[in-house]
């Protein structure tokens, strides 16, 4: 019996020995990517990877908070990560990315102009934005014959249990106050609680709050009418036809994730030249193509297909973007969005 | 040969202190303190996150919870219980039969299984096409995303929870105690509630306890069958430590979420023994 005991107790040890020495042991340079599923074409990293003689370790994660926890505790071993705008601000006020480089990313001057200097990180010290869209409205012709112009148009009692919303307090509670003429990031708690009596009364035509398959829901024409990021409005438009797309007359929140690097990178040269290859109008077209998202590079264009051209959901006019604001860091106030996030969620 | 046994369990006591101990004496001890406004801990010692709970809101998320869990194993229980009693009085083959069919669902995944429900019960789904097809329903009905449906999920996710410990207690008994009942003239129904029943007490107990718990954890039936459009006491805790970031109240709603679990499981525990048990075990 003592044996077994032994046993045990060493093989205990011999778990907690070698499991931190397995992350050792490789020879060739590492570019450790932590970001979104499915943000890359596999072929353009595949490239990326030969041309450097480098191997690139791609990791997902499935909402910000995920990648601030893990960059947060430290010793990740990430060299890249993709952070959304406001996420962007909080990593630089917990003092938690390195300054980029820009000398290593000459391609920065591809970046089309309305994406530089986002407020949220100003002078792109620490931040270059990868994919931005807009949040409008998706609606089925099918089911929807009245024009949709406004946020307004979801409370219409006609699309009872039809309208499906993002399950994200600030992009709810953001349409809101846009729709009542305030900004999405208010930090004055009459106008947030003017915002959530507003939507209480549309919680009887809301289907589900949904991120995750907020798509599925649209394709199989469960929801009407949903809000909706143009990005994936693109994608559920190729599935089903009846799908159409708009920027609602009070604007919407745009968004973007971006490339920064973490300060305790191990690889930062390489995962500059990473960005600076990602910037090249070739690459960035290939890329784009394949994930579907809006192009932020301004010399790709001609190297796009006709069809990525001519998709209105993914190249948004300038009278659109127009209409758009960033969703800014709201500090303390923060606590109330979620309180009342809390209270319209559990119908209270 | 006591001390040598002691040893033997060395490694999981090791295990559960480093792995659970701990980590619950973090959550106390995170519920405890401050956050400021980028969400880290201000290491300063209060009662805030106490204070905040004691809101008619979180307060009535609360009982919802409460409500939903019993409500879930009362009907696991009453489903449960039947199915268990045949598979337990059934020939040897088909007990075989009956608790693989039982366990099977566990070996798929279990958001597999949930999102299996999406596609049965949305508007375009399975049922509603079929009902449709058959001309009883003129238009398609709203089954998914409703209260119904997570409790349906619910029930159908945690009743092999309940089947499993009620079999045994069933097939443990001591039939020759029915006999007896039979002989002295006792009706079947009779033998049932004052042999049967009381006889298999303790499943019914372990059931219970292991359904009701895992209830009041479960956040993704929720999202994924309601449409996130009610929330439940753990839904509320996922976003205090993601989201929101506000650890200390995600902590001190953990804590009070662990406290009030074991209150009501105690009482239930006593509840279920009667005077006589504990006579028995030396308690009294």
């Amino acid at each position: 019996m003592k044996s077994t005991t032994r046993f045990m107790c060493l093989l205990l040890v011999a778990i907690l020995v070698v499991l931190p020495l397995s992350a050792c042991g490789e020879k060739k340079q590492t570019l450790n990517i932590y970001s979104w599923a499915d943000n890359f074409d596999p072929q353009v990293l595949k490239d990326f990877e030969e041309q450097n003689n480098v191997k690139i370790n791609y990791d997902n994660f499935a909402n910000n908070e995920d990648l601030l926890a893990k960059i947060k505790a430290g010793g990740s071993g990430y060299d890249l990560i993709q952070p959304s705008d406001y996420m962007v601000a909080t990593m630089v006020k917990e003092n938690l990315l390195a300054p980029l480089n820009k000398q290593n990313i000459p391609n920065f001057v591809n970046l089309k102009d309305s994406l530089k200097n986002p407020p949220f990180d100003p002078d792109n010290k620490y931040s270059i934005a990868y994919m931005s869209g807009v949040t409008g409205i998706a609606y089925n012709k099918k089911y929807v014959k009245d024009p949709i112009t406004s946020w307004a148009d979801l409370w219409n009692p006609k699309y009872k249990g039809k309208v499906i919303l993002l399950d994200d307090n600030r992009e709810v509670i953001g349409m809101s106050l846009k729709k009542n003429g305030f900004s999405n990031s208010t930090k004055d708690e009459g106008q947030i609680s003017t915002a959530v009596t507003d939507l209480k009364k549309l919680l009887p035509n809301v289907l589900a709050f949904d991120t995750d398959t907020i798509k599925q829901k649209l394709i199989q024409e469960e929801g009407w009418i949903a809000m909706l990021w143009s990005g994936d409005a693109s994608f559920v438009a190729k599935d089903n036809a009846d799908v159409a797309y708009v920027i609602p007359k009070e604007g919407g929140t745009i968004f973007a994730d971006n490339y920064a690097i973490p300060k305790d990178a191990k690889n930062q040269a390489m995962a500059e030249k990473f960005i600076n290859y990602m910037m090249d109008p070739k690459v960035s077209a290939k890329n784009y193509e394949t994930i579907g998202y809006s192009d932020p590079n301004a010399k790709a264009m001609e190297f796009h297909s006709q069809k990525y051209r001519e998709d209105k959901m993914i190249n948004l006019s300038d009278e659109e973007m127009k209409r758009t604001e960033w969703l800014s860091d709201v500090g303390a106030t923060l606590q109330s969005y979620d309180r009342y996030w809390t209270e319209l969620k559990s119908g209270r | 040969m006591k001390k040598k046994s002691g040893l033997v369990v060395l490694p999981v006591f090791l295990w559960l202190s480093l792995f659970l101990v701990v980590p619950m004496l973090i959550v106390v001890g995170i519920s405890f303190l401050r956050r400021d406004e980028l969400g880290n801990l201000i290491y300063q010692f209060n009662w805030e996150a106490y204070a905040t709970f004691f809101d008619k809101l979180y307060l009535g998320i609360y009982w919802d919870t409460i409500v939903l869990s019993v409500l879930t194993t009362l009907i696991c229980l009453l489903l449960s219980y039947p199915l268990a009693y045949y598979i337990a009085r059934s020939g040897p083959r088909m007990q075989t039969w009956g608790l693989a069919l039982v366990t099977i669902p566990f070996w798929i995944n279990f958001l597999i299984r949930t999102y299996a429900w999406v596609l049965l019960l949305r508007t375009q789904g399975i049922v509603n096409n079929l009902l449709l097809d058959l001309g009883w329903i003129t238009e398609p009905m709203q089954m998914l995303y409703t209260k119904g449906a997570v409790l349906m999920g619910m029930v159908y996710t945690f009743i092999p929870f309940m089947v499993l410990p009620i079999y045994v207690a069933i097939e443990q008994m001591d039939k020759r105690l029915l006999e007896a009942a039979s002989d002295l003239g006792a009706s079947p129904s009779r033998a049932f509630w004052h042999i049967t029943l009381p006889q298999t007490k303790s499943g019914i107990t372990t059931g219970a306890i292991l359904v009701y718990v895992s209830t009041t954890g479960m956040f993704v039936v929720t999202d994924i069958l309601g449409g996130a459009k009610s929330s439940m006491i753990s839904n509320i805790i996922q976003t205090q430590f993601l989201g929101a970031r506000n650890w200390p109240f995600g902590a001190a709603l953990s804590v009070i979420f662990v406290i009030t679990s074991l209150v009501l499981i105690f009482l239930f525990n006593r509840a279920m023994t009667t005077r006589v048990d504990r006579v028995k075990e030396g308690r009294i």
